[in-house]
């Protein structure tokens, strides 16, 4: 057990550190459309063209292969730095070019890893249905063999940012006659492809935000060449990559959640004035419960790190997961109680009542908090199904 | 950076486990041993030589000269196996001893020394002349009762406290009274804060094995105990509950096991990690054995059975030395480590 970390990977700290302090970008993200994908793709570009993009990447697909701890040392001064998040770029640089490196062709790596890195594309995924979602297994969306084509119908929701990608990782029925997880395959789907066509899905957060689509396919043809890993095999082309981060990642979230909590102090000693110490109020216990529970978060990412590190592959990321959810959800429900009655309004420029809102997605995506409840159960302490 | 145990950690750990389970598995406490007190103490000697008590001082003060993250690493065990809140008199005893007194120093890390502590019960000061009321627990005989807050650490005589009244105790495998400070001189005292810090650490630890200890009588419990047919830990009710457990047995672990490190390595924000795992260990303890009683249904809420043992203990544990309202308290004040 340590805290150390060597002479090179101080050193790195401080090339990381000055790269990102200098480059982040002081603009104001937007929350959606057209302008967030120029923004999202402007500082994918910025990182590629300064040799900082696919951290994670092994090298011989264009990217740094760091080492776990040089990763968590990069994720740690990316939040320190108030980088942006990768949004958009999300599914391509965390699953889709991941999934590619371990189970594509050579034309398939040849023509998306490079345009993933270099951001000049928006992926998006195509997993969830109207009637699978956590039960993804069961999904119903067909594709038959056309000649060298698939042929494909049904739909699928829930696909963030669909309306702003220019591709799909799109999982589709394959053998019907096949037990539940076998017979799907992974497939790039161009979402330019005729037959194709998207129903927006405004979020809570705010009206008029378009967060996710739905899609619809109505025979759309899809080459051959485009299916990931074989055919039929596309549960298992999903599932090899579902851990590429291994964690280190998280450990944004949980820097940039601590700074929220002290910003939260500090709005709450504000707004409660003389009349009350925050340490004598029910705002100030519960502020004090989330920095020891934001600690206990990060040290939580550390051991999944450690872990990583020495090897060890288990369901046990779902305690960090769970864990971390939860507690993001509390701070955000809290900073509205710091608010108060201006928690009621919601303009554009605040952020604690727009996350707020948004927080409600922590537990449902990706693994509802029920799912991660029966994968450490059933897992991690070996209770029966 | 590695928060995982090493191998020479894990063996530590894998002696001292062995040793418990032979001669202070929780099966000691239940009837026909008395159902008032424990005696624990017995035990001292047989972990003082295994280098239980001097593990985190120097070899040259008789030290094991380990460190703090192998105290930790201890300490969970200890609370695993509910052994008397005396304990803590011992380790923290020997490092206030460090350099001062050999001959007593050397008594509390064989084990040797009758030792007992004391939490404050409201204001304390801890200084050349101390006042406050305090409990005492498991002093029935005693001669040193260690205390400790955020003053300072501070070892008295169990005479220098008056008006000693024996009151039943919550946790009935402990013994306490109350009893007061009255200008009372310690014989030894220090105001260096790193030894309440790790005062609080060794309660985080203790906190962490109840927690698990807990987690795992209810995973165990719910694989074998059947209802409708089919073991009630295949209900998503009762497999919730486990998860719920088993999350707060991580926070905890790794916040207590990151402290332990800052201790271990000097590093900046001592107070801010040691108070957090006290939170956050404290909280699951006290969380773990109640659900555990819940898993267990009926059987859960007898004497006969363990749950009601660990609960008892870890609130305790919750009180002794910074409850967590004052945990609370103190978290506000400190500065945000990097």
């Amino acid at each position: 057990m340590n805290l150390h970390f060597s002479a090179e990977d101080i050193a790195f700290r401080a090339q990381a550190r000055d790269w990102l302090h200098e480059h982040v970008p002081r603009e104001r993200r937007p929350h959606a459309g057209p302008a967030a994908r120029a923004y999202d793709l402007a500082w994918q570009a910025l990182q590629h063209g300064a040799g900082w993009a696919g951290i994670s990447w092994p090298k011989e697909y264009g990217g740094l292969g760091l080492s776990l701890t040089r990763q968590l040392i990069w994720h740690e001064e990316y939040a320190r730095a108030d980088a942006p998040d990768h949004h958009l770029c999300f599914v391509a640089l965390n699953h889709a070019g991941p999934t590619i490196m371990a189970n594509g062709t050579e034309a398939q790596k040849q023509y998306h890893l490079s345009r993933i890195l270099k951001g000049e594309v928006i992926w998006c995924q195509g997993f969830s249905e109207p009637n699978a979602g956590s039960d993804l297994g069961s999904l119903r969306t067909r594709a038959r063999v056309d000649g060298d084509h698939l042929v494909v119908s049904g739909s699928k929701i829930w696909t963030s940012h669909g309306h702003l990608s220019d591709w799909q990782e799109l999982l589709v029925r394959t053998d019907a006659s096949a037990a539940k997880h076998k017979g799907i395959s992974w497939v790039i789907c161009d979402m330019q492809s005729p037959g194709l066509t998207l129903r927006p899905i405004e979020i809570m957060t705010s009206p008029n935000q378009t967060h996710f689509v739905q899609c619809f396919y109505d025979d759309v043809r899809i080459p051959l060449a485009n299916v990931v890993g074989d055919l039929n095999d596309g549960w298992n082309v999903a599932m090899s990559t579902l851990a590429f981060e291994r964690g280190t990642a998280q450990i944004r979230d949980q820097i940039r959640y601590a700074y929220l909590v002290e910003d939260m102090i500090a709005k709450a000693t504000a707004r409660l004035g003389n009349d009350c110490p925050l340490s004598r109020d029910e705002i100030g216990a519960r502020l004090a419960d989330l920095r020891a529970d934001m600690a206990a978060a990060r040290a939580m990412t550390y051991m999944v790190v450690s872990r990583a590190d020495a090897g060890m592959r288990g369901s046990e990321t779902s305690l960090m997961r769970a864990m971390v959810g939860e507690t993001q959800q509390r701070a955000r429900r809290l900073a509205l109680d710091i608010l108060g009655p201006y928690a009621l309004e919601n303009p554009e420029e605040d952020d604690w009542v727009y996350f707020y809102l948004r927080s409600f997605s922590i537990t449902i995506a990706a693994g509802t908090a029920q799912i991660q409840r029966n994968i450490i159960g059933e897992r991690v302490l070996g209770l029966p199904r | 950076m590695n928060l995982l145990p090493t191998a020479e950690q894990s063996e530590i750990v894998d002696s001292l486990k062995s040793f418990l389970s032979a001669r202070a598995p929780v099966s000691r406490l239940r009837p026909p041993a008395p159902q008032t007190g424990n005696s624990d103490h017995r035990l001292f000697r047989d972990l003082g030589d295994l280098g239980i008590w001097g593990c985190g001082l120097p070899e040259a003060v008789g030290g094991v000269g380990l460190s703090a993250a192998e105290e930790s690493l201890i300490y969970r065990e200890l609370g695993r196996h509910l052994l008397s809140p005396a304990i803590f008199a011992l380790t923290l005893g020997a490092h206030l001893l460090s350099q001062l007194d050999e001959t007593l120093r050397s008594s509390f890390i064989d084990g040797s020394a009758r030792v007992g502590i004391a939490n404050p019960r409201g204001r304390v000061s801890l200084a050349a002349r101390s006042n406050g009321d305090v409990h005492l627990f498991d002093c029935a005989e005693a001669e040193w009762v260690l205390i400790s807050d955020e003053s300072g650490i501070a070892l008295f005589r169990r005479d220098d406290f008056a008006e000693i009244q024996p009151v039943r105790s919550m946790d009935n495998l402990v013994t306490l009274h109350r009893a007061r400070l009255v200008d009372a001189r310690p014989s030894f005292w220090t105001a260096a804060r790193d030894l309440h810090e790790r005062a609080l650490l060794l309660l985080s630890a203790f906190a962490v094995g109840i927690a698990e200890a807990t987690r795992d009588m209810a995973v165990e419990y719910a694989k074998i105990r059947e209802q409708f047919g089919r073991p009630i830990g295949s209900f998503q009710a009762i497999k919730h509950i486990c998860a719920d457990m088993a999350i707060r047995c991580e926070a905890a672990v790794c916040q207590t096991a990151f402290a332990s490190l800052v201790l271990a390595e000097g590093r900046d924000g001592l107070a801010f990690h040691t108070t957090s795992s006290k939170l956050v260990a404290a909280a699951s303890a006290v969380k773990n054995a109640s659900q555990n009683i819940q898993v267990h249904g009926a059987i859960g809420f007898t004497a006969e059975a363990d749950p009601h043992l660990f609960l008892k203990r870890a609130h305790v544990i919750e009180q002794l030395w910074s409850d967590s309202r004052r945990c609370r308290e103190r978290l506000l004040s400190l500065d945000l480590p990097e």
